[in-house]
C-alpha cells in the first residue's frame, strides 16, 4: 500500500466512515464501491442503473456455451456473416460485454448491440466498455464490435424514444437486403410484479436504491390492455415479437421464477403459433442453480428461458 | 595393566553386526565416490531393459510412424544415450587396464594409458550421475503450475505469525525466480494484528512450478522467542505447507492424461459427486434481491474434501477458484495414494524407505542459532535471513532436497528391480 500522509489518513477514515454509514442505510455495496465483478469483467455500477446479478452472470455464461455449441455443430450457418447479438434492456451492458469476452476467442467476427431506454444506462454501458478495454479484460476488437444505443423495446409507440427496429436500421450488420435480422437475442428485462415489489419479496435495499424502471414494467403498453397479459410479463411479449420479426435463432430470457417462466413460454408459444412457426421452435427452462453442477434445483430462484430454432427450418 | 577396557565378546560381535546390517539401508549422499559403486546392478539392469525397449521401438518406428511410439522413444532416448556413453567409458577403462597389466606394453604407451585412465575415471561418476537422473521418471505433474497452501499448525498465534512469514518467503522466492504468483485465498486471524495468517492459498503460475516447489510440502517447524512472548522463552510451533498441482483451464490441456474434463482421465472429477452450496441460498433471487454474499462451499462426497471460498465479491469467481483448488487436492490425493502403493511395495523389499509426506516434519527454522535445517537432505544453512527472504539460502535448501528426492527414487527403483527378480509375478501388475 502507498504511504499515507496524516492528513490523507484522516480523509480516508472520513471516507470509510461515510461509506459504512451509507451501507448501514442499506445502500447497495456496489453503488458505494462503484463496481461489481461479472465473469472476468469489472462492471461499474451507478445510481439509476440496475446492478448486475450473479444469476444473470451464470445465464450469460450458459448462453455463450449454447452459441458455441451451435456454431460447432453447424459451422456453415454463420460463417460468411459476422455473428449478430442483440441485448435488449442492457442496463450496465454487463451481458453484452461478458458475451464478447467469452466468445471473442472462438468467433472471428461479431456485432453486439445493447439497447436500453435509459440514457444513464447507455452512457454507463459505454463507460463500462472503455473501462474493461482499459484494464485489458476485453480484446481491442470490442471497441468496434460492441455498441450501446438508446431505444424503446416496447411497442407502445412512445415518440420520445426510437423503437428497436429504427435503431437497428442504423446498423448495417443487422439490416441487409432481406430486411432486419439477428442471430442471438438475449434479454434480462424488468420482471417484478407490482405486488411483489411491495409485499416484501423484493429486498428493501433494492426497492429503495435501485431504479424501479429496471425492475417493474410500466403499465401503459398495448399488450396488457388488449391481451390480458400480466404486467410483469409484458416485456417478454413485445421482445419475443421483435425476435420473431428479426428471425433470431437463439433467444435467452431471464425471468423471476419458474411460474413466470411457464407463463412466458405460453405467451411465446401463442405468438409463434399466430405466425405459424411454433413447430420450428424448441423451448427450455433452466434454473440458475440447475446450471451449476452439484447444486440442488430449487423452485424459487430465477429461471432462464431458452428458445432455439431448429436448424432444419433455416435452410 | 591393560589400558583397553574389557568388552564382552558378544557385545563386540553385536556392534559389528549392527554396523553391517545398517549400512545398506541408510541412503547417504556423497558416499558414492568409488568408480564401481556408482550404480547398483539392479539399476543397471533396468537401464539396459529400457535401452533395449528404445532400440526395439526405434526399429518399429522406422517401419511405421505412430505418435505414441515416437513419444515413448523421446522419453527413452536420454537413457539410451547416457547408457551408451557409460558403456563405452567402461569399455575403454577395461581396455586401458588390460594394457597396463600387460608387461609387453611399450613404456611410452603405458604413460599415455595412465593419463587416459585418470580422465576416464573422472568422467565415469558424472556419467553415472546423469544416468541416474535420466532413469528417474518425471513426476507426472512436474510441468504444471502449482498451488501453495499454507496453514498454521500447533503453536497458536505464533504459528499464525510464522505462517505469514512463510507466505512472504515463498512470494519473494517466486518473484526472484520470475514466477508470477497470485493470491487465491488469504484469511487472517481475528485480532488486532493483520499478520496472523489462518489460511492462504497462492497460485504460482509458471510451467514447471510444481516440479520446483514440490519439495516444500510438509510441516515446517519454527523455534524462536515469539513476539508475543513476554518472558523470553523459546517456543516451537509448526506450519504446514501443501503444494498441489494446478491444472490448466478446461480444453487447454492437450495432454489427455491431465485433462480433467475427460471422464477417462485419472484426474477427472465427476460433478455429480460434488455438492455445491451457496452460503445463503433459497428465497427469491435475481432482480428481487441484491445478494452480496458470494461464498461458495464445495464438498467432494466420496472423499469428504471440503473447499470453501469467499475471497471474491463474485460468486462465479469464487466457484471457479474453489473448483480449481478441489481439483488440485483430489489430484494430489490420488497421486499420493498411488505413490503409497509403490512405497508399500518397496518397503517390503528394502525394510524401510523413508518417505516424506505432508504429515512429516521436513524443516526447522531456528532463530536463536540463525540456522535452517532440512531433515530430509540433512542440509543446514547458517544464514536464516537468506532463507526467509526467499533468496539463495532457500534455493540451496530446495536444491539439496531435489537431489535427495532423486536419490530416494533411485533407491526405490533399485529395490523394485530386486523385487522384480525375487517375485516377478507380483510386480508385473504395476
Amino acid at each position: 500500500m502507498a504511504k499515507v500522509t496524516p492528513g490523507g489518513r484522516l480523509q480516508q477514515n472520513k471516507l470509510l466512515r461515510s461509506m459504512c454509514r451509507a451501507r448501514s442505510r442499506g445502500v447497495p455495496l456496489q453503488y458505494i464501491i462503484g463496481d461489481q465483478p461479472f465473469g472476468d469483467l469489472q462492471i461499474l455500477c451507478r445510481r439509476n442503473v440496475l446492478i448486475p446479478r450473479a444469476e444473470t452472470e451464470s445465464f450469460t455464461v450458459h448462453a455463450s456455451k449454447l452459441i458455441l455449441k451451435r456454431l460447432d455443430e453447424h459451422p456453415e450457418v454463420t460463417n460468411p456473416q459476422p455473428l449478430r447479438i442483440l441485448d435488449l434492456c442492457s442496463g450496465t451492458g454487463a451481458i453484452a460485454l461478458l458475451l464478447h469476452a467469452l466468445l471473442a476467442n472462438k468467433i472471428k467476427q461479431m456485432t453486439i448491440l445493447g439497447i436500453d431506454i435509459s440514457s444513464t444506462a447507455v452512457t454507463l454501458a459505454s463507460k463500462n466498455l472503455e473501462h474493461n478495454l482499459h484494464h485489458g479484460f476485453l480484446l481491442d476488437r470490442a471497441r468496434t464490435e460492441v455498441h450501446f444505443r438508446q431505444g424503446n423495446v416496447l411497442s407502445n409507440h412512445d415518440s420520445n424514444f426510437p423503437h428497436v427496429d429504427k435503431v437497428l436500421h442504423e446498423f448495417p450488420g443487422f439490416c441487409n437486403q432481406s430486411g432486419l435480422g439477428c442471430d442471438v437475442l438475449i434479454s434480462n428485462p424488468p420482471y417484478i410484479a407490482p405486488n411483489s415489489f411491495w409485499d416484501g419479496t423484493t429486498g428493501r435495499s433494492v426497492r429503495i436504491y435501485e431504479p424501479k424502471l429496471a425492475l417493474v414494467p410500466s403499465l401503459e403498453t398495448d399488450a396488457n390492455m388488449e391481451e390480458h397479459i400480466r404486467q410483469e410479463d409484458v416485456f417478454y411479449h413485445d421482445i419475443f415479437q421483435s425476435a420473431m420479426r428479426l428471425g433470431a435463432k437463439l433467444i435467452v430470457f431471464e425471468c423471476g421464477s419458474y411460474a413466470q417462466a411457464c407463463r412466458v413460454v405460453g405467451i411465446c408459444e401463442d405468438i409463434a403459433g399466430a405466425c405459424a412457426r411454433r413447430e420450428e421452435l424448441a423451448f427450455h427452462i433452466v434454473s440458475s442453480s440447475g446450471l451449476e453442477p452439484g447444486t440442488h434445483i430449487s423452485g424459487s430462484g430465477p429461471c432462464a428461458i431458452i428458445i432455439e430454432r431448429s436448424m432444419a427450418s433455416e435452410a | 595393566m591393560l589400558n583397553v577396557p574389557w568388552i564382552c565378546s558378544r557385545c563386540l560381535l553385536r556392534s559389528t553386526k549392527a554396523a553391517g546390517y545398517l549400512r545398506p539401508f541408510i541412503p547417504r549422499r556423497g558416499l558414492n565416490t568409488g568408480v564401481d559403486t556408482g550404480l547398483s546392478p539392479a539399476l543397471l539392469i533396468r537401464a539396459r531393459s529400457l535401452a533395449d525397449e528404445h532400440s526395439n521401438l526405434s526399429a518399429q518406428l522406422a517401419e511405421s510412424f505412430d505418435a505414441k511410439t515416437a513419444k515413448r522413444i523421446g522419453e527413452l532416448a536420454p537413457i539410451a544415450n547416457v547408457l551408451g556413453e557409460w558403456d563405452s567409458a567402461n569399455e575403454s577403462l577395461v581396455e586401458l587396464k588390460s594394457l597396463l597389466e600387460d608387461p609387453a606394453t611399450d613404456p611410452e604407451l603405458r604413460s599415455l594409458a595412465i593419463e587416459d585412465l585418470e580422465s576416464s575415471k573422472h568422467s565415469l561418476p558424472t556419467l553415472s550421475d546423469s544416468l541416474k537422473q535420466a532413469l528417474v521418471p518425471r513426476h507426472p505433474f512436474a510441468e504444471l503450475p502449482c498451488l501453495l497452501e499454507i496453514r498454521p499448525g500447533a503453536g497458536g498465534d505464533e504459528a499464525g505469525l510464522f505462517a505469514f512469514e512463510l507466505l512472504r518467503m515463498y512470494t519473494s522466492f517466486c518473484s526472484r525466480q520470475g514466477f508470477r504468483t497470485s493470491v487465491l485465498k488469504l484469511e487472517v486471524g481475528d485480532g488486532p494484528a493483520e499478520d496472523r495468517l489462518s489460511e492462504a492459498v497462492i497460485e504460482v503460475d509458471a510451467s514447471g512450478a510444481y516440479g520446483m516447489m514440490r519439495t516444500e510440502s510438509g510441516v515446517h517447524r519454527v523455534q524462536r522467542v515469539p513476539a508475543t512472548e513476554s518472558k523470553g522463552r523459546t517456543h516451537t510451533s509448526a506450519v504446514s505447507v501443501m503444494v498441489l498441482p494446478s491444472f490448466p483451464d478446461s480444453g487447454a490441456g492437450g495432454d489427455s492424461a491431465l485433462n480433467f474434463d475427460d471422464p477417462t482421465s485419472d484426474y477427472y472429477v465427476d460433478p455429480q459427486e460434488v455438492r455445491s452450496e451457496k452460503m445463503r441460498a433459497g428465497g427469491a433471487g435475481g432482480q428481487h434481491v441484491n445478494k452480496t454474499e458470494s461464498a461458495i462451499r464445495l464438498t467432494h462426497i466420496p472423499s469428504g474434501i471440503v473447499v470453501s471460498m469467499q475471497d471474491s465479491r463474485s460468486q462465479h469467481a469464487n466457484r471457479k477458484k474453489a473448483w480449481q483448488i478441489l481439483r488440485a487436492r483430489l489430484a494430489e490425493a490420488r497421486q499420493e495414494a498411488r505413490e503409497q502403493e509403490l512405497v508399500e511395495l518397496r518397503r517390503g523389499v528394502l525394510g524401510g524407505v523413508a518417505r516424506m509426506g505432508r504429515g512429516d516434519k521436513i524443516r526447522t527454522y531456528n532463530y536463536g542459532q540463525s540456522r535452517c535445517t532440512d531433515h530430509r537432505s540433512g542440509i543446514t544453512i547458517h544464514n536464516l535471513d537468506s532463507v526467509l527472504d526467499g533468496g539463495e539460502g532457500l534455493d540451496n535448501v530446495m536444491d539439496s532436497v531435489r537431489t535427495w528426492l532423486v536419490d530416494q527414487e533411485i533407491a526405490g527403483m533399485a529395490a523394485e528391480e530386486m523385487a522384480k527378480r525375487a517375485h516377478p509375478q507380483k510386480v508385473a501388475t504395476r
